[in-house]
């Protein structure tokens, strides 16, 4: 929580005294993040950094659906689940290879998103926070029920790397460079998403649905699009996790599996996007490396300190989680929806000569 | 063919009746007004007609089209635009935002003549409401009588055929009141065909050629601002407000 | 096969009512949706197996310490958590999934993760049309059912009872008369707890006999299954709702022989289609507008 004021003060500072553009910013992490393994990483780092990877595009794609549109899911862990069982029972059963079968499962999520969409129009608020919890929990009754096909309580293993042909460290170099390469192009095209026209509608949904009505606006369409887009995005990210490490289990339905992208969007700002991405890196750090080597913690002191991080923030902020998009939009203005505007009107006035502030 | 034609329009809630038996029409091009003391359904009336609400019986016809079953963006999109008695902005988005919302509609995007951008048609609209230097305001910033503004200006993005401006005038000063008389009076100038329901009844007087008054769901006069102050009926529902 | 059904779905149907009534009387009253219900249960549970096992107190003084505990678990956790964010309805789901989360985990750290085995109130088992029943059984059966009396008794004619049914049933009217809402919440919620700490040990002991950490998901899941069915604040619904809950799962057991895991599948199954058809569940007030 202070880290994250810190970093927001810090970000603003580069961005308004030494008038660093935000993207120039963002190059700069990226360039360390592609030339960090360089420093002499171990093995257990790249894993750090590769489920950080992973996670980031969980977050990201959870927080458009929620901090974007309003629709609350807690059961996001049904996509990720889905992704990594898709890919799994597709090698399993038809030798695909990796690429295939992970592009498989990302549809596959993309198409069962959009169906679990529709009832969850029908409810609002707690009741749809409910419907979401559901759905992992049936899909964990049908596994355990059809234990031939997913491996029942042992879950499926042996699901083959992403590039075997790698000795083994390469593999982990390999696995965290194509990871961040996804984590990337996912987060991009979340972002922009987020922040495209078809993003300010999102926004007017979770801000009033009624007066996005009255507008045009088929809200029915935009919250089935904003669910399909989230749920493909997390099985993607699912279903290369079920790669790197090799084996699926129900465990990825769990409760504690929807809430991971609540901690790392409440951690890093809901509705920034770049928040949870932000936030999925600094809570692998503090899990696998601050709270297990440098102070060595149990796993269950852990969880209940991230949960307890989580209702702290909460209980700071009690305006609502909703509160937090425009403070944080107001932050980092390269976030803000209006800039797309603002930098569009400012270009045709460049070039057409006039001034942005026309009479009025 | 009217332009908008109601007829016996019912709706209950429970055991109260909220619409009773309501029709009337408009005609391309009218400005007319609805009136009544709280509580006599003419928000109702507009959220049956606007399709928030689905009557119990009764049909409402935009352009000879049954529209009485259909949902409120298809109805907003056929060109029956509306504003909300209490303003609903998008808080989170900024004022030129708010007006983006509505160009990316269907009807919208028709609307945008192919030579502009969005952004460079929701700038006008703000201009011709006056809300310019609010344009990168989030719209929570904005005062009352800006988000009034907003709000129509939200509306007439679509390029509605008919206009239903629900209480325009609510909350404003009497300087913003003029304002919004004389931006009403340049809509209908402009072409649109507009339904007005309001309290103010200074400003709505003028305004108007028609008005309808209800009372406890019902229609009980219709005609000229002058007819309907002299009405004893209405003279007694409103006992004593002065018009 | 169809008769242990029916007998099996009727006891089991009272002790979950029971259950689901704390998680709806602290909606109705306060708009909570308490995610943390299921946690107060287990709370209970342990706490009577703590008691019994390893201090050797009997089973009645057990019983009410560990309820008396959780009830007041129940107030701390309002007043310390809920009540600063009661407005806001997502907090609240948030922050109790998350004590939830921490629960389970305290447990683990301090009971470990094994099944801890909970002592029976009796043994001995009879037969009716040839279904075994244990007395155990029945006994959280009667005492579920006597608990309902009790609590539909203390709705309808105490002050304080008739405050949370007025703030249930409308909210501005309650205020207006002057109601005092935090007192009234608290009570609510050590209410609520309690109930979940009978059910918990009512159930522990006569049905699964075992106390684990990841106990507390099934009577969540239940709750607002059955609350979700009957309509959420409806005491009515919540009866409704458990007959079919209940009889919904055990007829999952019973005839499709593996699971327990496709029961809780089927029950949740079921609450969807209700969303579906019905929102406002059996007996909820319907919301006009769109």
């Amino acid at each position: 929580m202070v880290k994250k004021y810190f970093r927001n003060i810090y970000l603003s500072f580069l961005v308004h005294v030494f008038d660093i553009p935000p993207r120039f910013l963002a190059f700069l992490m990226l360039i360390i993040f592609l030339l960090l393994p360089i420093t002499g990483l171990t093995e257990s780092i790249l894993i750090m950094l590769i489920t950080a990877n992973l996670f980031a595009i969980y977050g990201a794609s959870w927080d458009l659906l929620v901090g974007r549109t309003g629709q609350i899911s807690l059961g996001h862990a049904l996509f990720f689940g889905i992704g990594g069982y898709t890919t799994a029972l597709l090698y399993v059963n038809l030798q695909l290879e990796p690429w295939a079968s992970v592009s498989i499962a990302a549809l596959i999520g993309f198409l069962v998103a959009g169906v679990i969409g529709f009832p969850c129009l029908r409810v609002k608020g707690p009741y749809l926070a409910l419907v979401t919890m559901a759905f992992p929990l049936i899909m964990m009754g049908l596994v355990y029920y059809f234990k031939d096909i997913t491996g029942g309580e042992y879950g499926i293993s042996g699901i083959p790397r992403f590039f075997p042909f790698l000795g083994y460290f390469q593999q982990r170099l390999a696995e965290y460079y194509f990871t961040l390469v996804l984590m990337l192009i996912s987060s991009i095209i979340i972002y922009k998403i987020a922040n495209s026209k078809t993003g300010i509608v999102f926004v007017s949904i979770l801000d009033d649905e009624l007066a996005s009505k009255a507008s045009g606006i088929n809200v029915t369409k935009y919250k089935i699009m904003a669910f399909a887009i989230s749920g493909l995005f997390t099985s993607l990210a699912g279903a290369a996790y079920a790669h790197i490490f090799r084996s699926v289990s129900a465990s990825s339905f769990t409760l504690s599996m929807s809430f991971i992208p609540v901690i790392m969007t409440i951690f890093g700002g809901i509705g920034t996007i770049y928040g949870p991405i932000s936030a999925a890196y600094i809570l692998q750090v503090l899990d696998r490396y601050v709270l297990s080597v440098r102070i060595p913690v149990s796993t269950e002191w852990r969880n209940i300190i991230y949960a307890a991080i989580v209702i702290i923030l909460i209980l700071k902020w009690p305006r609502g989680i909703a509160r937090i998009v425009v403070d944080k939009l107001e932050d980092i203005e390269e976030a803000r929806p209006v800039e797309i505007v603002y930098k569009k009107m400012k270009k045709k006035e460049e070039s057409s000569g006039g001034s942005i502030n026309a009479p009025s | 063919m009217h332009l908008l034609e109601v007829e016996n329009l019912m709706k209950s809630f429970g055991g109260l009746t909220a619409v009773k038996n309501v029709s009337f029409t408009v005609d391309e091009g009218e400005m007319i007004g609805i009136i009544g003391p709280n509580g006599a359904g003419k928000t109702t009336l507009f959220n049956l007609i606007t399709g928030y609400l689905k009557a119990d019986s009764g049909t409402i016809k935009f352009r000879g089209e049954k529209i009485t079953r259909l949902p409120p963006h298809k109805i907003a999109n056929k060109g029956l635009a509306r504003t909300f008695q209490i303003v609903r902005p998008f808080r989170h988005l900024p004022t030129i935002a708010n007006i983006m919302v509505a160009l990316n509609s269907p009807r919208g995007k028709k609307k945008i003549e192919w030579i502009k951008t969005p952004e460079r048609k929701a700038m006008e609209m703000l201009e011709d409401v006056g809300l310019s230097e609010m344009m990168l305001e989030p719209a929570e910033n904005l005062s009352h009588g800006d988000l009034k503004r907003l709000e129509i200006a939200r509306a007439l993005a679509l390029e509605p055929d008919l206009l239903l401006l629900d209480e325009p005038f609510g909350g404003l000063s009497p300087i913003e009141t003029e304002y919004m008389v004389k931006s009403i009076q340049r809509m209908h100038l402009d072409g649109h065909t507009i339904v007005i329901v309001e309290h103010k009844l200074h400003a709505l007087m003028r305004l108007v050629k028609r008005v309808i008054v209800m009372h406890n769901g019902e229609k009980i006069a219709e005609g000229t601002p002058e007819e309907i102050a002299k009405n004893d009926t209405v003279i007694e529902v409103y006992l004593g407000k002065g018009i | 096969m169809i008769e242990a059904i029916i007998i099996y779905g009727l006891i089991s149907s009272g002790t979950y009512a029971l259950l689901a009534l704390g998680f709806t009387l602290v909606y109705g009253v306060s708009g909570v949706v308490n995610m943390a219900h299921g946690s107060l249960f287990m709370l209970a549970a342990y706490l009577y197996f703590a008691f019994t096992s390893q201090l050797a107190i009997g089973i009645f003084w057990a019983s009410i310490i560990a309820i008396l505990a959780t009830g007041i678990m129940g107030s701390i956790l309002y007043r310390l958590l809920i009540s600063p964010i009661i407005n806001d309805e997502v907090a609240v789901l948030v922050v109790t999934i998350g004590t939830a989360l921490i629960f389970e985990q305290a447990i683990i750290l301090r009971f470990r993760s094994h099944l801890n085995p909970v002592p029976s109130f009796v043994s001995g088992y009879f037969q009716i049309l040839g279904v075994k029943v244990t007395f155990a059984s029945l006994l959280a059966f009667t005492m579920a059912l006597v608990l309902f009396l009790i609590l539909g008794v203390f709705l309808s004619r105490s002050k304080a009872g008739r405050a949370m049914r007025a703030l249930s049933q409308d909210r501005e009217a309650a205020l207006l008369m002057g109601v005092n809402i935090e007192r009234l919440y608290m009570m609510t919620m050590a209410i609520s707890a309690a109930i979940a700490a009978i059910a918990g040990i009512l159930i522990t002991a006569s049905q699964t006999g075992a106390a684990y950490p990841s106990m507390w998901y099934h009577p969540l899941y239940m709750s607002f299954a059955i609350v979700i069915l009957g309509g959420l604040g409806s005491v009515r619904g919540t009866l409704v709702g458990a007959l079919i809950i209940a009889y919904t799962e055990l007829t999952f057991i019973f005839l499709v022989s593996a699971a327990m895991a496709l029961a809780g599948a089927a029950v949740m199954a079921v609450m969807i289609l209700m969303l579906l058809l019905r929102p406002k569940g059996l007996f909820g007030r319907r919301i006009e507008m769109e």
